[in-house]
């Protein structure tokens, strides 16, 4: 490949550059941990430490196109394990810190890494299942004073003496793969979506014309990086763009969010709906206890931004909320609400500048404005994902005449106004985590006391939608508090917190087709009370 | 309370899934993984069970460390 089409590594990007043009000194993140300790870190301390990461990592063997799993939860280290993974081009895969044991091991065998960096507290869930991943060699534990065995090993007492200078070639081909960024699916196993080091000039330019960020001001993105706004918007893009950030280690807290806020000036904040909707249920009192008079500008994804919470923000910040979207496989914001358009309270807004939406019918053909869709776009933008690891037909089927189908309906309205509508698939949208019912069903089936089991999601005024699980037990056993937190324990170590069902309900049967399969409609329409439509092709 | 203690931890070793868990009377939800505010309830379901005691839903949420947990534990259970 001529050098012409090479593009920049994103951590040279990210971190190298800063040094390169003698900006090193300057602070890159000013990190508040959970006990509210603050650190200022800078370039130049990611770049040394990134470095000895990627020295380490050399050591090993490991390089292009090996994956390296992350499994910490905020904190510097998962930054500087990200930029050290990048260096040496192999694949990081920065997994959530709440994933049970079956969560990480699907994850785990699926993207075969030769090496994942963890802490003290998280370690025993690789252990148990470490016999099962023959190909995981090294557990890198960032908070060990000494090496276990010659698998588990202390991080520090490796990097002591590890050289903090590392040599990589700045450029490399678009198309190198950078990053994994797991998504539920309806059904299967989660699905390893493969982001490349070519797409971070989308990554750039969507920041810069979404969130418009000047010069002093400061910005606080509260995504964990182990969602892809955590890592796209927290860390590659803000990084990069040289953008004055704060990242907060702790948990969703109400007071304490809205004291950072106050105290840290934030004039730039990127959040969630359901944090928003968590801060609705607050005493006014306490919302107005504080000054967010250097607030300026409010941005949000993950979920549908409702009306309610628009008008809710205007009144308490006195700014507008604007919703983003965006999707683990698009890589970055695709419709949003932003400056110079003025914002239709509930609608996702505009696409931005350089791409290209549609709503279409199951063919592919558009339908009229107004009418309800799939909501696409034209292929081929720069961050678009490159591929579903180790599954070539589930990415083949997300393409139609060159169309990327997100499996989300939406419709537009007559001035280009996207609305969101639903998925148009099983996946639960819940906090804006995305759970695959089979996760939670197969994590629920584990216990004894469970013969068979439904999960579906419905509609939910603080979580966007909440999960329920639909429970048969066998003749003579009982449902009891019990049994309920030996299912909701299961599914918090197993899978994650996050997956735990809000509602269980015992049934006498699931409803399935004559193939098995379940039939989530009939449960859903049960649920809400409303008709279930055809059952034709429901079992006896 | 040390019997309210030794019992209790047994319960968070049981929900957390992990058999080395210490808990004092400071320990809050930042020391100890996987607590937040979703495996919380889990932990309050498994605190009545084990002392047969019941939560309301302000008390649910107003605890700030171990230490009130216990403290409101013991209430009850004279």
């Amino acid at each position: 490949m001529s050098d012409n089409h090479l593009v920049e590594n994103i951590a040279y990007q990210c971190v190298t550059k800063h040094i390169h043009m003698g900006m090193g000194d300057q602070t890159a993140i000013r990190w508040l941990a959970a006990s509210h300790e603050q650190q200022e870190i800078s370039y130049l301390e990611l770049e040394i430490l990134s470095n000895q990461i990627a020295n380490l990592l050399r050591s090993f063997g490991i390089g292009a196109g090996d994956c390296v799993s992350v499994f910490l939860p905020r904190t510097p280290e998962l930054i500087t394990s990200f930029l050290g993974i990048l260096k040496v081009q192999a694949i990081s895969c920065v997994l959530f810190s709440t994933f049970g044991e079956n969560a990480l091991l699907d994850r785990l065998l699926d993207n075969s890494a030769r090496a994942i960096i963890t802490k003290k507290s998280l370690l025993r869930r690789i252990q148990n299942i470490q016999y099962l991943l023959p190909k995981l060699e090294k557990i890198l534990v960032i908070d060990l004073d000494e090496h276990i065995d010659n698998h588990v090993l202390s991080l520090p007492v490796l990097l002591n003496g590890t050289p903090d200078t590392f040599e990589y070639p700045a450029r490399l081909s678009p198309d190198t793969p950078a990053f994994l960024q797991y998504t539920s699916g309806s059904t299967g196993k989660p699905k390893g979506v493969i982001h490349v080091h070519g797409g971070i000039s989308a990554m750039l330019d969507s920041m810069t014309e979404v969130m418009d960020i000047q010069e002093g001001e400061l910005y606080w993105c509260t995504a964990d990086p182990a969602w892809i706004t955590g890592l796209v918007y927290g860390v590659i893009a803000p990084l990069t763009l040289g953008v004055d950030q704060i990242q907060y280690g702790g948990a969703f807290h109400a007071v304490q969010w809205l004291g950072i806020l106050q105290d840290y000036s934030v004039n730039v904040w990127y959040t969630a709906p359901t944090a928003l909707r968590m801060l609705m249920q607050e005493d006014e009192q306490v919302l107005r206890a504080y000054d967010y008079s250097q607030l300026r500008k409010i941005f949000s994804v993950g979920e549908p931004l409702n009306a309610e919470i628009y008008h809710w923000g205007k009144r308490i910040f006195t700014q507008e909320i604007n919703d983003t979207f965006f999707q683990s496989e698009t890589g970055t914001i695709m419709i949003a609400n932003r400056p110079g358009i003025p914002i239709r309270p509930g609608s996702m807004g505009k696409p931005l500048s350089y791409i290209n939406a549609y709503i279409l019918d199951e063919s592919g053909q558009p339908v009229p404005a107004k009418q309800q869709g799939h909501l696409c776009f034209q292929a081929g933008w720069n961050s678009m994902f490159r591929g579903y690891l180790n599954k070539a037909e589930a990415y083949g089927e997300k393409f139609r005449n060159g169309y990327y189908f997100t499996g989300d309906l939406a419709w537009q309205d007559g001035d280009g106004y996207f609305w969101y509508v639903g998925r148009a698939d099983d996946v639960i949208n819940t906090a804006g985590h995305l759970v695959g019912p089979f996760e939670v069903e197969s994590a629920l089936l584990e216990i004894d006391e469970i013969m068979d089991v439904a999960v579906i999601g419905v509609p939910d005024p603080i979580l966007h939608e909440k999960i329920i699980a639909f429970i048969c037990l066998p003749n003579g056993q009982e449902w009891d508090r019990g049994l309920e937190l030996k299912c909701r324990v299961n599914i918090s170590n197993r899978v994650s917190t996050v997956a735990i069902p809000q509602e269980f309900h015992v049934v006498e049967k699931i409803p399935k087709n004559k193939s098995g399969k379940i039939l989530r409609r009939v449960l859903k329409a049960w649920y809400q009370g409303k008709d279930p439509g055809d059952l034709s092709t429901m079992e006896d | 309370m040390e019997e309210i203690y030794r019992k209790l931890v047994m319960v968070f070793r049981e929900v957390f899934d992990d058999e080395k868990i210490q808990i004092f009377s400071q320990t809050t939800s930042n020391d100890i993984e996987g607590w937040d505010s979703l495996s919380h309830m889990n932990l309050m379901i498994a605190v009545e069970l084990a002392f047969g005691i019941e939560f309301t839903q302000r008390e649910m949420t107003s605890f700030a460390n171990v230490g009130e947990l216990v403290d409101c534990i013991h209430r009850k259970m004279d």
